[in-house]
């Protein structure tokens, strides 16, 4: 049986003295009343010991009853100062007569009667005097005294522990004395003694503290996870500014300038301004009539001050285009991961800022196969096995697809938005060869390898839903 | 985008499919099926194809793309002998006018409901909500050509539709529902557009509203077409549109001279397409033989000219084809996504990290090394949270968006620490300590750069904690920093200090202003420090 080393010292003492009160074995094992009866009840959860407990109540004097036990009661020291009978005003000086009057009166031992006092001629001694000497817990004359603030009550308990027939068979069996170690010293250690230790057992049923580590955010975790297995697949990553000019935002991704998405109910417009690049005017004529791409445009007017208010990028493709423009010779494959702002009010499933994987690869002899065959390699690496393609729309891609992957449980669920850059999109820059472009809404694909309801989690986090999502998830 | 109210009855007798059919290929033509019950299907199409906006649309192209009739539907259009004038004062406030008239139609409730449907997608979709294009239907057997587009005195009187009495212009304009939603396309303007026929009666106030006189009812067979605007293309494509739908509807469409000219035509626009060049963009092989079945499936007219070249006659209203690439994309759609064969680019490339995210991933290793906890906050915030709350002057650099949609996000933040103090506030009654980070953009003016912040809650958060956090992150971080005494308010006074980097201070750490704790409703003592870490970032 493991037994820790007080409760072997609780039976060493009980083997010499048995049964003995609480006290006696405290004396006994030097050590704290309150101690020895803890170790006691542990001994007889294993049914080593037996513990009696006895509730007494006792009664003791407080310092007022100290005093007045000696000196008398103070009605009856003021009876006893008077011989017959005194004025009342001659009374009240002696400093006792506050308490003592009433008392006295109530007692009946005195008669006012015209400012004299007369003393009443049989005066016996009182229950309260006799138990003044010796209270008794309980008694009519007891509770009185308690009443008067002379005398307090409180429960004695008392503990008798006696050894059981068990605890006998263990005692003859011999119990190593030793302390139990803990923790190893250094030279427990070095010289190899904490062989010959009694070391400490621990209970594995007891389930241990919880701490919690730092860690990344899950939805930084499987950010980065996409941007490891793009990195692997060799995209290289830009970035670049919250604020853009409607020009980089839009009208260079062939938005037409009265599209609904410019207009303020959806995009955070601001009033700053930025300029406009140098060869704009290819933009406006795109706009126009097309340019000289064999686009027939949009028609209708482009207006040169509305390409230069700035709003918060609505897309990361504000960033692709600007990182192609910048970097117009092939092969190139880049991707970012970018908040991205829209004007829409917050609930479990509307953001205005969330974060999205924008991408590109761009190479003579690109073609639709090769998005479409980016995608099953992407989404298959991000545990999406089955995927499938419908045709989209973007004023920007032509073709355009919606990619779709199976869900268990939600059915097909549509992850972004892809096609080859238009013409109209590429040619102002000098590129001439494909660029295939995807968007992704990776907080969907958080949502769903998160399992969470709603997006606001990912942004106002509770923190024991940090402490407590996995690292690795299964 | 607009969803599209199809009654299954009228779908399938139009397509001449069951539709169990229709719904399993209308995805993979590219649109979505919202939602369906026995009588109605609602599909959400693209904004790019407004000729699918009703049920004799979309039967049209799911004719084709099921191969139940293929080809370019023929439109016949026969002058109708009716002409209209447009009144030159127009030039300024809607100066553009097509129309059609459509004869021997018999419309049931449900043809309505569609035709209805269809105005109002194109409202939306082509004319901006009216703005680039309104359009109006009549019975034409209640009034007489020819018809006058006139700008008119704005105390000019009729029974608006749903009205019994007479309104003035500017009544209709301050009482009609009508009136109220699209006043503003013309209230500011001296005289407005109305449409009278040969006696003076009123057919239409556009963009408002109709006159209750030619309501289209069951027992309308003969139709004018109205499309007002502003941009001749959007005109012609909405024309183009109702007139191929009405013909759908088993309506002959009759041209109206307008100034001279007739219109509509209903012609397609011819385009000589490369049969390689859609190969090459696609991915899929092709012949200019097979190129031409999956235009004809897309309801195109094509035929081949050469090995090489395919001639494409594009339905009149299909204005979303702009390039050659618009075709290919059909094309493609034809085939079927889903057996394009795939394969990876074959572009060999390099990958690297931004230097930005390559800073941020740093900062995020060594925060979780020191015990740290990451928040992803919003950037949005405002300024009572930023500066208010964090007992801070404002920041005259922030960034105000013009149009907040909620008090608590009017400005892109400046600093992380308040977004920290607010996710404290959110936790408070979590379990202590709670330490947590943040790294990522903030914007002043407009630019846009990184920083990082890091806070502790508990009861022993203090200065020298603090202290020795911050002193741990600049040594892995390589950062050589100099302490000196702050004047942050957002500290308390004599507990915090101001980081410098090469004389420029970087940020600031120590002990949270009671102050600031109280406002965020915090309990126990706040331990942070936060840093801008622009200087940190490596050369691209």
């Amino acid at each position: 049986m493991d037994l820790t080393i007080n409760e072997k010292r609780v039976l060493t003492a009980l083997s010499q003295s048995n049964p003995v009160s609480a006290e006696k074995l405290a004396e006994k094992m030097d050590a704290p009343v309150e101690s020895v009866i803890q170790w006691a009840h542990l001994c007889a959860e294993k049914d080593l010991v037996t513990l009696d407990k006895d509730v007494t109540e006792v009664a003791l004097l407080t310092p007022e009853g100290e005093i007045y036990a000696k000196e008398g009661l103070p009605e009856r020291q003021i009876l006893a100062s008077i011989n017959g009978s005194i004025p009342m005003s001659e009374l009240t000086k002696n400093p006792l007569s506050k308490i003592a009057i009433g008392w006295l009166r109530k007692k009946n031992w005195i008669i006012i009667k015209d400012g004299i006092v007369s003393v009443n001629a049989e005066i016996v001694i009182g229950d309260d005097e006799i138990a003044l000497q010796n209270p008794v817990p309980g008694t009519p004359a007891c509770k009185e005294l308690v009443k008067r603030g002379l005398v307090q009550v409180s429960e004695n308990t008392t503990w008798k522990i006696s050894l059981t027939a068990d605890g006998a068979e263990l005692i003859k069996e011999g119990l190593d004395l030793r302390e139990e170690i803990v923790n190893l010293t250094r030279e427990q250690i070095m010289s190899g003694e904490w062989k010959d230790l009694p070391l400490r057992k621990y209970n594995v049923d007891k389930l241990p503290k919880k701490i919690y580590g730092g860690r990344v955010h899950p939805n930084q975790q499987i950010l980065d996870e996409i941007r490891d297995i793009l990195f692997e697949m060799g995209f290289t990553e830009f970035y670049g500014s919250i604020v853009q000019n409607s020009f980089w935002n839009f009208d260079a991704l062939y938005q037409p300038q009265d599209h609904p998405a410019r207009e303020m109910q959806d995009t955070f417009h601001l009033a700053e301004e930025l300029p406009v690049p140098d060869g704009w005017e290819k933009i406006r004529d795109i706009h126009m009539f097309g340019g000289n791409t064999g686009s027939t445009g949009w028609g209708g007017e482009w207006n040169y001050d509305i390409a230069k208010k700035c709003v918060l990028r609505t897309h990361s493709t504000s960033l692709s285009i600007q990182y192609i423009a910048k970097n117009p010779n092939p092969p190139l494959k880049a991707f970012s991961i970018s908040r991205v702002y829209r004007r829409e009010t917050i609930d479990p499933t509307h953001l205005p800022e969330f974060e999205q994987l924008e991408g590109i690869v761009m190479d003579k002899d690109l073609h639709f196969g090769h998005l479409l065959g980016f995608f099953k390699e992407f989404f298959g690496r991000m545990g999406f096995e089955e995927v499938r393609f419908r045709p989209g729309y973007f004023p920007y891609t032509e073709p355009s697809v919606e990619p779709e992957v199976w869900v268990d449980g939600l059915g097909w669920v549509e992850l972004g938005g892809a096609g080859i850059f238009r013409k109209e999109v590429t040619a102002p820059w000098g590129i001439d060869c494909p660029v295939l472009a995807w968007g992704l809404g990776v907080s969907r694909v958080s949502m769903l390898r998160l399992g969470l309801k709603d997006l606001r989690q990912l942004y106002k986090s509770d923190i024991d839903w940090i402490r407590g999502s996995p690292v690795r998830r299964v | 985008m607009p969803i599209v109210k199809l009654n299954n009855e009228y779908l399938t007798r139009l397509t001449g499919t069951d539709i169990e059919t229709i719904r399993a290929n209308l995805p993979m033509m590219g649109s979505e099926v919202e939602r369906e019950d026995k009588e109605q299907t609602d599909v959400q199409f693209f904004p790019n194809r407004p000729d699918l906006y009703s049920a004799e649309g979309t039967a049209r192209a799911l004719r084709g793309y099921l191969g139940i009739e293929t080809g370019l539907p023929k439109y016949e259009v026969k002058p109708s002998g009716i002409s209209f004038t447009v009144d030159p004062k127009l030039a300024k406030i809607r100066p553009l006018i097509g129309s059609a008239v459509i004869r021997n139609i018999h419309m049931d409730s449900v043809m309505i409901e569609s035709l209805m449907g269809l105005q109002e997608s194109l409202h939306w979709a082509v004319g901006r909500g009216r703005k680039k294009v309104a359009i109006g239907v009549h019975d034409l057997d209640k009034i007489e050509g020819p018809f006058s587009y006139i700008a008119a005195d704005r105390k000019t009187k009729f029974v608006p539709l749903d009205y019994n009495n007479e309104m003035t212009m500017e009544e209709i304009l301050a009482e009609h529902p009508k009136g109220k939603a699209y006043a503003k396309i013309v209230e500011d303007f001296d005289l407005f557009p109305l449409i009278v026929d040969a006696k003076g009666r009123v057919c239409s106030f556009p963009p408002i509203i109709n006159g209750e006189l030619t309501r289209v009812t069951e027992d309308t067979h003969n139709i004018l077409l109205d499309v007002t605007g502003i941009e001749p293309r959007a005109v012609s494509v909405a024309v183009n549109i109702l007139c191929a739908a009405f013909a759908e509807m088993g309506a002959s469409i009759e041209s109206v001279n307008i100034e001279g000219v007739e219109t509509p035509t209903l012609r397609p626009e011819k385009r000589n397409v490369s049969v390689s060049a859609c190969s090459k963009l696609t991915g899929i092989p092709l012949t200019a033989k097979q190129m031409t079945e999956l235009l004809l499936k897309m309801r195109f007219g094509a035929e081949v000219m050469n090995d090489d070249t395919v001639r494409v006659a594009i339905p009149c209203y299909r204005s979303d084809i702009m390039h050659d690439h618009d075709i290919y994309e059909d094309v493609a759609i034809s085939f079927g996504y889903d057996k394009i064969e795939t394969s990876l680019p074959p572009s060999f490339t390099v990958g690297k990290p931004h230097p930005v995210q390559k800073l941020y991933s740093m900062v995020r290793k060594v925060m979780v090394g020191l015990s740290y906890i990451e928040n992803t906050p919003f950037t949005l915030t405002s300024e009572n949270v930023s500066y208010g709350m964090m007992n801070r002057p404002e920041n005259p650099d922030a960034l105000h968006v013009l149009h907040p949609i909620s008090e608590d996000q009017t400005i892109i933040r400046t600093d992380i620490l308040p977004m920290l103090m607010e996710s404290l506030s959110i936790n408070r009654s979590r379990e202590l300590p709670q330490n947590i980070f943040a790294c990522g953009d903030v914007v002043e003016k407009l630019v846009t750069y990184p920083k990082m912040a890091a806070a502790s809650i508990q009861t022993t958060a203090d200065f020298s904690m603090i202290y020795a956090v911050m002193d741990s992150f600049c040594q892995m971080m390589s950062i050589p920093y100099v302490v000196k005494e702050s004047a942050d308010p957002a500290f308390i006074p004599g507990r915090c200090g101001d980081i410098y980097v090469s004389g420029k201070k970087v940020g600031a750490f120590g002990e949270i202003n009671p102050d600031v704790l109280v406002a965020f409703g915090l309990e126990h003592p706040v331990a942070a420090f936060e840093m801008d870490l622009r200087g940190f970032v490596e050369k691209e």
